[in-house]
């Protein structure tokens, strides 16, 4: 941590972050791809059945009533992620310590690198697109640039969930 | 290793130094090399000098250091 002075809100997410009771569900790597694999379903689920409210003629109600449904395990999961990275992303700057905070820019570098990839690959969907179906473009502009925020947004969470690392084992007997 | 043996947990060691124990932990397993400033405070807190406890080459087993064996 730095020596900046921390506030009450920084202890207290510093607590929340760093509480174990959720260990077992991010303990081994094989666990944490798992979780982050969950995530990404669950965001493209709620995104999907957003996009379809969106979309539809009839405007039904289903689909968010659904998307609201899958909210509650999506907020677990991203909890879950949140404690494998003892809040990397989520804690502010002085609440992390020297590793942590290179850690927290080598996670941004990684998430920016695929985001670019990802925004070139739409992109050049959306121009094949409008090359065969001339209205495409205009009509998949709004779903698409709100996937493409969501993603924006939770993309650093994805990457530090997966590049998370086990726990120093229990060594010496002194306690962790 | 010299926390063990002084017996502090790395959640003391942590809390010391301001870093968290995962940090302790990853630099005893080699897996996170400190700035020289994180590595001169733990060098205080134990009172020995930095390269008693950092090297660039791995430290030989104690066993090879008690037992005088050389590396092959």
């Amino acid at each position: 941590m730095t020596t900046t002075r921390m506030t009450r809100y920084d202890r207290s997410m510093l607590r929340l972050m760093n509480d174990r009771r959720g260990l077992p569900l991010y303990a081994t790597t094989a666990r944490r791809r798992l979780v982050v694999a969950v995530h990404v379903a669950l965001t493209a689920a709620i995104g999907a059945l957003i996009t379809h409210t969106y979309l539809a003629v009839a405007e039904p109600v289903w689909p968010l009533v659904v998307a609201m449904v899958l909210l509650l395990p999506w907020m677990v999961a991203t909890g879950a992620i949140n404690g494998a990275t003892r809040g990397l992303l989520e804690l502010r700057e002085r609440a992390l310590d020297e590793r942590q905070s290179a850690e927290r820019s080598r996670v941004l570098a990684r998430a920016h690198r695929v985001m670019t990839l990802l925004l070139a690959a739409t992109a050049a969907g959306l121009l094949i697109a409008g090359a065969a179906a001339g209205d495409a473009p205009r009509a998949y502009a709004a779903p698409v640039l709100v996937t493409a925020l969501a993603v924006h947004w939770l993309m650093p969470l994805w990457v530090a969930g997966l590049m998370a690392r086990d726990e120093p084992v229990e060594d010496d007997g002194l306690g962790a | 290793m010299v926390r063990a043996e002084r017996k502090v947990s790395r959640q003391d060691l942590a809390a010391a130094m301001g870093v968290h124990y995962q940090t302790i932990g990853y630099i005893e397993r080699g897996q996170y090399n400190p700035s020289l400033d994180l590595a001169l405070k733990i060098a205080k807190f134990f009172a020995l000098p930095v390269e008693a406890l950092f090297s660039l080459d791995p430290f030989r087993p104690l066993t090879d250091e008690v037992y005088g064996r050389k590396q092959p």
